[in-house]
């Protein structure tokens, strides 16, 4: 059998995250192979425009629009697509209906993968060794480290995301806030609620 | 490929720590990492599946004591390595041919990230399984081409037996891209199983578990 031969260059460098990254960086300035104008629009991105927000709002509207909730479920990615909310580590998604009977967690057990065009980037705790190995096993008792208690008459369905596929949880609207426009529901879907982690609560202040 | 990054079902008795949660970036060289990351995917040089595998490769004990945005650095560094762009003081830096290396430009980096890395392919690859069907999971999820090579067939449902929920249709075959063999896709499937039948013990008999399964995972149900 064939052998990959990947060698670990890392060990040469400084073991000092912030020294290792400073020697990298100047290896890759001196050879031209990044721009730092580029660099610097994907902090942008990332930091200042994609978010929880994004998921939000379509959380938000799929519960005032019955009929967009269906197209939702339905035909994924060309909503997002008209949506503009498509994008890298959110091509393929798949939107998963918590219910009476169904509440849905995501994780993603071999890395880390998360739907950053509808999310952002994920929390430090999606990323912990102890999310990924035990919401598998026991969904519930991670749950409860959220502070998040389900009935007994609620299956729970995780979701491994192992391939490019990524998951949104759609969240029950909470019955206090029927009536509410789609603009004002937006602040009530928190972006655990996404993930399976919380629920949708009112924003502070109300 | 050492198994330290397959983590499902490991037994680990911390709490999940949801405080500072909304930190993106502790600190600012891992801003750094991300943004050169990203910036070097663009580059041609690999695929994301090859930078998932050289994250995994990384000795057991860094993979488990670094840090998320550690581990993207040390791989990064990795790829760059094997294009010989960075070298270990062994080798020469003459395999590496700046002329195919495409530098991430600002003017594109909107458009780039909008289209992003679909995986999805036209092609009809075969398919052996319908939906609602039981079927098991391959009993031994190593790589079948590559010694120790990726796969995204987590070791917890290993010979275990599921339903199939949902078909994605064809989908770049991880095992053989990470190294370079061609996307080769493969149906691609979500896979139901019950907790109980995956940990025995369990805390709710209703509760499942759904893994997305490529098409040479599975197996028919005997």
């Amino acid at each position: 059998m064939k052998k990959d031969n990947l060698k670990q260059f890392y060990k040469e460098f400084p073991s000092n995250p912030d020294a290792r990254v400073k020697a990298l960086k100047s290896i890759l300035e001196k050879e031209g192979l990044i721009d730092q104008k580029a660099l610097d629009e994907i902090l942008d991105t990332y930091q200042n425009k994609v978010g929880p927000l994004n998921g939000a709002k379509i959380v938000a509207k799929a519960w005032a629009n019955k009929k967009f909730k269906e197209d939702l479920i339905n035909n994924t990615d060309q909503v997002l697509k008209d949506m503009d909310l498509n994008g890298r580590q959110g091509e393929h998604v798949v939107v998963v209906e918590n219910t009476e009977t169904i509440h849905n967690l995501i994780v993603c057990t071999l890395c880390s993968c998360y739907p950053w065009p509808l999310l952002g980037l994920p929390p430090s705790w999606y990323k912990s060794d102890a999310y990924r190995s035990r919401a598998v096993r026991e969904p519930r008792a991670v749950l409860s480290d959220f502070n998040v208690k389900l009935p007994i008459s609620k299956k729970v369905k995780v979701w491994d995301s192992t391939s490019e596929i990524r998951y949104l949880v759609l969240p029950q609207q909470p019955p206090s806030s029927n009536g509410l426009s789609e603009n004002e529901l937006v602040s009530w879907v928190t972006r655990d609620s996404m993930i399976g982690t919380g629920f949708p609560k009112p924003p502070i202040g109300e | 490929m050492s198994k330290a990054h397959d983590m499902g079902g490991r037994l680990d008795s911390r709490r999940i720590d949801i405080t500072s949660s909304d930190v993106k970036f502790k600190a600012d060289w891992e801003k750094e990492v991300f943004a050169i990351t990203l910036a070097l995917g663009f580059s041609s040089l690999w695929n994301l599946d090859r930078s998932r595998y050289a994250r995994e490769s990384l000795e057991p004990k860094d993979y488990l004591q670094f840090g998320y945005f550690e581990k993207w650095l040390a791989g990064l560094i990795n790829l760059l390595g094997e294009n010989g762009i960075i070298n270990d003081g062994t080798e020469s830096e003459d395999n590496f041919k700046k002329s195919s290396f495409r530098v991430l430009e600002a003017k594109n980096v909107k458009r780039l990230l909008h289209i992003g890395g679909p995986t999805k392919r036209d092609s009809t690859t075969e398919k052996n399984f319908n939906l609602g069907e039981t079927v098991s999971v391959r009993a031994n999820n190593s790589n079948t081409k590559i010694e120790k090579g990726h796969t995204r067939l987590p070791d917890y449902v290993k010979g275990r037996t599921g339903k199939v929920i949902a078909y994605h249709g064809s989908h770049v075959f991880p095992d053989a891209n990470a190294h370079f063999l061609g996307e080769s896709p493969e149906a691609l499937y979500s896979i139901e199983f019950k907790s109980q039948d995956l940990w025995g013990k369990c805390e709710h008999v209703e509760d499942t578990v759904v893994v997305d399964l490529w098409e040479s995972y599975l197996e028919k149900f005997k």
